[in-house]
């Protein structure tokens, strides 16, 4: 057999080891770009596009000594305890109920419930504004009748309401599989020493979703310290300060930003995130451990709650109801009305206008435009980078592929803000960067390294699934680790990317705040052109834009379950 | 043309050492199997003949071709060594169908269209799946997926076959089928062949020559012949079936016929054989099967080429057409015999041939 001729060790190419370390050195640019200049600008003296710059802890000094900086703090720690609290009180109650209850209706508030997640956080912060802000629809009808006020959205609890209702599905999502999987024997054995059903789910349902539920928290708590819409909507108005929005202040309201400050304040940032993950990396560790997966599908019962499930059922569509559908509906009608108020009828105020500027106009159109192309196209880009990276780091004998695995999943850590602040700068301090400023190809690449954890995530359960006699069948058939892969295991991953590049496109569509840094004339997204307009207080635009990228999601999510009905057995 | 040399190759998993200096020798044709218990370190030698495993050190040569040399550093991908691996659990690729999974192979080899379809054709008629062609490997039973996976390593030609527990997925029926099956499909062939299994009686069964490991190094490299007979140490004998080992101390050494004499613990003086030339080192083992202890009610005539031993009958477990009696013969002594014969009353004389009397090293 030809095959087995010796050939020379020096004349053999390895593609294998080529693919492998070239995949390897773009996630790591991918993730270093944006992240070495943040940690190397919070030490010079001066901003790091200029010449023979000196080291100090000046920055770190100046910031913890600016009082502003001291109540974003202070505000961000108490916007994030509070969204924590009230999502996982949330989103544990909705896994408890939905999952180990026969309360009625329970499959489609299983779908309501986890609609949030597909909706933009600044979206739903202009509906909520729309309709709870302190001249919106339903506060001022409140009002009138009640005579005062009955709440302000721009205070913490306002925001803190909003940021954990939308981060409450998280939980859901999180708690919902160890509901599903938790033993019903030990919730019978509780009944069976005399507990309620109610009673045993307190008592030994939800002990036994601890670990999950802490998790989930983790996670909230993180997503709420890196949130920007809700502080940029709700705060900035009043003059609450958060992290995110120091931040956003700092580098594009001043004239002259102070970098060396935005710098410490990003570092910082950065740490504390990454302690929380390096926190929740151990929980996870420890939680499995206490994790029994039967290799039967056992089907759990549900307790019998009988009357208490129409009432829950009953408080769950009415809280569907007012955090999302009804703020939903008001942007919509925002969108075709001139102005919104108790005080007229809407169906008198009707109009296209704020469509008519949206498509009139070169800028705006080619906004939305833009956010198509870069979830259609960067979206299924950044799926196949992904695939590789999750193939090398699984599937290959690359010798850095664990700390490959590490690089790829440290975005986490990186809020989009920051994400675009350090890309920002890359941009000022490589080479030939310029070509890169100002496109829409700048945005990708920052999306696409914000995107890996999530698409890897995606992907890596499936990889584990497959198993590794497959690939070790074709290497020893004769096949490389490259035709392995393109024959054998990229096709058997097939539903796995689909997911990755749903999420993926999902996520591409909704970013705003890794772009308020990076966005360009020519380059705009949906996301800067909203805050563009709701900075110069244009809401009508706002809430056509919002209704468009609605309707673009509304659309995805339709024909991708669509066609994953009908390749499910492909 | 494709003899293996394994010299002594080392594998460790971090502290764990899965192999310990494992050196085979292969000749061209031969059908040897790696016997051994769970975790003894089978597969490990296989895959990393196969290049799915690097070694820590050592080195392989097939057809006087180095395929790993620890030394000089040398390793070749599994996809350069034109080897036919068998696994476990077959492997097939689940979304290609068995026609599929059989071209791929050829494709990597650039074989022309006409010339795929002949071969794949000839590989499945030689393993009787030719019409099965068209389907998924889901859609085939176990049984015919190892078929499959076998015709799929034989329809490049490599130069060697390896199978790892390749019948261990089968029921008992199938199994000793597929045996017979397997091992005229190899003669047929003529291909060297390593063979992975745990299985004593299959690899009794099957073997040119067997090699028994024990935690990642050899134990004994014999004929099934030898192995079944005269085992090297007491962990081959026990894992080949010998489960009397009687301690005791050895009196003198006959180096003419072979023997030694062993005093037990009670007083009794047993002959074993002792093939070797050194004399046995301290803590040597008398072993003999249970099928080879007959029992008998009156003690039966002493001679020079037989041991007797007289005890307590402790237990009888009906086997079918045979009996399992566990005796007590005094200090600890438990001793197992299987026989046709039955035996009334509490107390037995037990009486064995010399020649199936064994003198092992612990
Ligand atoms: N990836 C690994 N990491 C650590 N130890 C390993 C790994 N793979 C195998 N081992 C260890 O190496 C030893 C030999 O394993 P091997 O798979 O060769 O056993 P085996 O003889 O094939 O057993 P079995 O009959 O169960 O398949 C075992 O002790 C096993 O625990
Ligand atoms: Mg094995």
């Amino acid at each position: 057999m030809s095959l087995a001729e010796p050939q020379s060790r020096f004349f053999r190419p390895d593609r294998a080891l080529l693919i492998q370390a070239a995949v390897a050195l773009a996630t790591l640019a991918l993730v270093l770009g944006p992240l070495v200049p943040v940690l190397w600008q919070s030490l010079l003296d001066r901003p790091l596009y200029e010449a023979d710059p000196l080291f100090s802890l000046d920055n770190y000094v100046r910031l913890f000594g600016n009082p502003r900086f001291h109540d974003a703090l202070g505000n961000s720690v108490l916007l994030a305890l509070l969204s924590t609290l009230i999502a996982t009180v949330l989103g544990v109650a909705f896994a408890l109920f939905l999952e180990r209850t026969d309360m009625p209706g329970r499959g489609w508030l299983r779908n309501l419930t986890l609609w949030p997640m597909y909706v933009s956080q600044l979206v739903l912060a202009f509906a909520w504004f729309i309709l709870y802000g302190p001249s919106g629809y339903v506060t001022l009808a409140v009002e009138r009748m009640a005579g005062v006020p009955l709440w302000d959205m721009y205070t913490i609890l306002g925001m803190g309401l909003l940021a954990g209702t939308s981060q409450a599905p998280v939980v859901y999502l999180f708690c919902s599989s160890s509901a599903r999987m938790a033993d019903a024997m030990l919730e019978d054995a509780a009944r069976s020493v005399g507990a309620g059903p109610l009673r045993a789910l307190w008592s030994v349902s939800l002990p036994l979703m601890r670990p999950s539920i802490i998790y989930a928290a983790l996670l909230t708590f993180i997503g709420s310290l890196e949130m920007l819409a809700v502080p940029l909507v709700f705060g900035k108005p009043v003059g609450l300060e958060f992290f995110t929005t120091f931040l956003y202040m700092e580098g594009l309201g001043a004239i002259t930003p102070d970098y060396g400050l935005i710098g410490a304040a990003a570092t910082l940032l950065l740490v504390v995130i990454s302690i929380l993950l390096v926190i929740q990396g151990l929980l996870l560790r420890q939680s499995k451990r206490f994790v029994t997966v039967r290799g039967k599908a056992q089907r759990p019962k549900l307790a019998p709650i009988g009357r208490v499930g129409w009432v829950v059922c009953g408080l769950m569509s009415l809280y569907t109801a007012l955090v999302l559908l009804l703020p939903l509906a008001g942007i919509v009608l925002r969108s075709v009305t001139s102005f919104l108020t108790p005080l007229m009828s809407p169906f008198d105020l009707l109009t296209l206008d704020h469509f008519e500027i949206l498509f009139g106009y070169e800028a705006y159109r080619r906004s939305i435009l833009n956010s198509v192309f870069i979830a259609a196209f960067g979206g299924a880009l950044a799926t196949l980078f992904v695939a590789m990276v999750a193939l090398v780091a699984h599937r290959s004998e690359f010798r850095f592929r664990r700390a490959l695995e590490f690089v790829a999943l440290y975005p986490r850590a990186m809020p989009g803000i920051i994400a675009g602040i350090g890309m920002f700068w890359a941009m000022l301090l490589l080479p030939f960067a310029h070509v890169l400023q100002g496109t829409i190809w700048l945005l990708m690449l920052a999306f696409t390294m914000r995107g890996i954890p999530m698409a890897f995530g995606a992907l890596s359960p499936t990889l584990h699934q497959i198993g590794r006699e497959l690939d070790q069948g074709a290497r020893s058939v004769g096949a490389d680790w490259w035709t392995t892969v393109r024959v054998i295991i990229l096709p058997l991953m097939k539903p796995a990317l689909f997911s990755a590049y749903v999420l993926l496109f999902l996520a591409f569509l909704k970013e705003y705040a890794a772009a308020v840094f990076l966005f360009a004339p020519g380059a705009e997204i949906i996301g800067t052109t909203m805050l563009t307009f709701w900075t110069n207080g244009s809401t009508g635009p706002v809430a056509a834009l919002s209704v468009i990228q609605l309707a673009i999601t509304a659309l995805f999510v339709t024909l991708a379950r669509r066609s994953l009905r009908t390749n499910k057995d492909v | 043309m494709s003899e293996v040399v394994v010299d002594r190759l080392n594998k460790h998993y971090g502290p764990v050492q899965a192999l310990h200096e494992v050196s085979l020798h292969v000749p061209d044709g031969e059908f040897l199997t790696l016997l051994g218990p769970s975790g003894c370190g089978k597969s490990t030698t296989l895959f990393a003949i196969a290049g799915l495993d690097s070694p820590s050190g050592g080195r392989i040569t097939v057809g006087g071709r180095d395929f790993y040399n620890g030394a000089s550093g040398l390793e070749l991908p599994p996809e350069k060594r034109n080897l036919g691996l068998v696994f476990q659990s077959y492997a097939l690729w689940p979304h290609m169908n068995v026609r599929q999974n059989l071209a791929f192979p050829l494709r990597l080899r650039k074989v022309g269209k006409k010339e795929q379809d002949a071969r794949i054709e000839e590989a499945l008629a030689l393993v009787e799946m030719g019409a099965y062609i068209d389907r998924y490997p889901h859609e085939l039973s176990g049984g015919q997926q190892q078929r499959v996976a076998l015709a799929r390593t034989l329809v490049f030609r490599p130069s060697l076959l390896l199978l790892d527990e390749p019948l261990s997925n089968l029921d008992a029926k199938l199994r000793i089928k597929a045996r017979s099956w397997l091992k005229q499909l190899q003669r047929q062939l003529g291909l060297t062949t390593l063979y992975v299994t745990h299985d004593q009686s299959e690899a009794l069964a099957l073997s040119d020559r067997i090699v028994v490991m024990e935690k990642g190094r050899v134990s004994q490299l014999g004929s099934p012949e030898e192995i079944y007979r005269r085992p090297a140490n007491a962990f081959v004998a026990d894992f080949v079936g010998a489960s009397n080992f009687l301690p005791g101390d050895v009196v003198d050494r006959n180096a003419i016929t072979g023997t030694c004499r062993v005093k037990l613990a009670g007083g009794d003086v047993l002959t074993a054989l002792w093939p070797d030339n050194s004399a046995p080192p301290a803590g040597s083992l008398l072993t003999v099967r249970p099928e080879h202890v007959k029992l008998s009610a009156e003690p039966p005539l002493p001679g020079p080429d037989v041991n007797i031993l007289a005890g307590r009958i402790l237990e009888r477990a009906y086997l079918g057409a045979r009996l399992l009696y566990t005796l007590d013969c005094g200090h600890g002594m438990v001793v197992m015999a299987e026989t046709e014969t039955r035996v009334e009353g509490d107390t037995a004389w037990l009486c064995f041939a010399v020649d199936d009397t064994l003198l092992v090293r612990a």
